[in-house]
């Protein structure tokens, strides 16, 4: 057994490999805090600021600097879903070991019976493609969340990063689109797009990240898991998203064969 | 004791600040921010959480700056203060995450160049030994975090567990013989 003190030894070691979230810079907005005179009560939406402002600042690196305005403050207030570039690309090496599920943060494998049986909405799959090769469960995304992976489909090919060909995922939640245009980079285009009378978005170009409203109403954000091309759908009571290095039209064929 | 350059001292700012000097206030934040921030992330395992608790926390220090003792070591009191905004928000209810502390793998310009095996080992015993630690109790991991990840003192580290700091070293001496254990369970490390 190892002795204590070299125990200690390696947790100091391992200190410098830590990867810690990114600091938020603060100053400012506790400045402008401070100015006003102290609430007996703190007002909602400054939580609900305060969020929204966490989720831009993992955007801050490839955005131009944002000052909210109070207006922008209030639209927050309804923010559901938030589309942004990230620099980095979701997965650290193309083509990683390990079960797919864990490597790209899918949840556990099941079948599509036992999923069906987890969740409160009747899990989608696209005709056009068939049953799934894999299914995963997400069991802490409140609501849950189902993953249906296609490793390979003709006209289709895999993803060089996770050998991926699509990737749709269903979970309980809801769209809105006010700060799509703000949050979006450079090198990130979005388009609105109808499928089947549900409101949808289709996301072309860099790697980005989804922030939406979970079943909790609180924030969550969302790496697109296959860092390729996106359709993004509300369905109304779940967002489905369809990811692979698809063309526009492919996606939304896939997206109208679901049923 | 005032350096040389001229730079104050944390306690130079926490006077001026406590005269009400808006700008030496706003130097104290710059210069923790990050320590608080983490140290609520240890808390609330969200980083959407520890950032609204850390800027709560300076709103809140701000506004009690009054109640702080010329001369005692600013950082627990801080800590306390922004510690106690992340623990409000990790119990609130259906706000629950789970700190997990994550590797970062890239490569440092300042490492050696080991040979691919040697850093693949290496890499793999900081991946397995992390994995250890986040399979810990959240207590035990709130320790480890806070006395070894974020180089916190016995003092402020029981100012951000809300605890004596007597408490402090038998609660890290418990994690530790149970990390140990793991250890040596799976043979990592």
């Amino acid at each position: 057994m190892p002795e204590i003190a070299e125990l200690e030894r390696s947790l100091n070691q391992l200190r410098e490999s830590i990867e810690w979230p990114a600091t938020p810079t603060l100053a400012g907005r506790i400045m402008a805090r401070i100015a006003t005179p102290a609430r007996a009560r703190r007002p909602w939406f400054r939580t609900q600021w305060a969020l929204a402002a966490a989720v831009g600042l993992l955007a801050i690196a490839a955005l131009i600097t944002y000052t909210p305005t109070r207006d922008a403050i209030a639209s927050w207030i309804n923010l559901h879903t938030i589309i942004i570039r990230v620099n980095q690309l979701p997965s650290p090496s193309p083509q990683p070991s390990g079960p797919l599920g864990k490597r790209l943060g899918l949840g556990d494998p099941t079948t599509m019976a036992a999923a069906q049986g987890k969740v409160g909405w009747t899990v989608l799959v696209p005709a056009q493609l068939g049953s799934p090769d894999e299914v995963y469960y997400q069991f802490d995304a409140p609501g849950g969340e189902v993953n249906l992976v296609y490793k390979s489909r003709p006209g289709m090919k895999a993803s060089g990063y996770t050998g991926v060909a699509v990737l749709i995922t269903e979970v309980s939640g809801k769209v809105d689109t006010n700060f799509f245009g703000k949050m979006l980079g450079q090198g990130t285009t979005i388009e609105d797009v109808t499928v089947n009378g549900h409101q949808g978005w289709w996301i072309s170009g860099q790697p980005h990240e989804v922030f939406f409203a979970d079943a909790n109403g609180n924030f969550r954000s969302e790496t697109l898991r296959l860092a390729s091309n996106t359709l993004l759908i509300d369905e109304g009571v779940i967002i489905v998203r369809i990811e692979g290095d698809l063309t526009k039209a492919q996606a939304l064929e896939i997206a109208a064969s679901l049923s | 004791m005032r350096p040389m350059e001229g730079r104050p001292t944390d306690g130079d700012l926490f006077t001026r600040a406590q005269r009400g000097d808006k700008v030496a206030y706003e130097e104290i934040v710059r210069r923790y921010q990050e320590v608080a921030f983490r140290t609520a992330y240890v808390i609330t395992g969200s980083s959407a959480d520890a950032e609204d608790a850390a800027q709560e926390g300076f709103v809140k220090a701000y506004r009690a700056l009054a109640t702080f003792r010329a001369g005692a070591d600013p950082r627990p009191w801080l800590l306390r203060i922004v510690a106690n905004e992340a623990r409000n928000r990790a119990r609130s209810a259906g706000r629950r995450h789970q700190l997990e502390l994550h590797l970062a793998e890239r490569f440092r310009p300042g490492d050696a160049a080991p040979s691919p095996e040697a850093a693949a080992v290496a890499a793999e015993g900081r991946r397995r030994l992390l994995a250890l630690v986040n399979g810990l109790s959240e207590e035990d991991r709130r320790v480890i975090a806070s006395r070894y990840f974020l180089e916190l003192s016995g003092e402020e580290t029981a100012a951000a567990l809300g605890i004596p700091e007597g408490t402090v070293k038998s609660r890290l001496s418990r994690a530790l013989s149970r990390l140990r254990v793991r250890v040596e369970e799976g043979g990592g490390a």
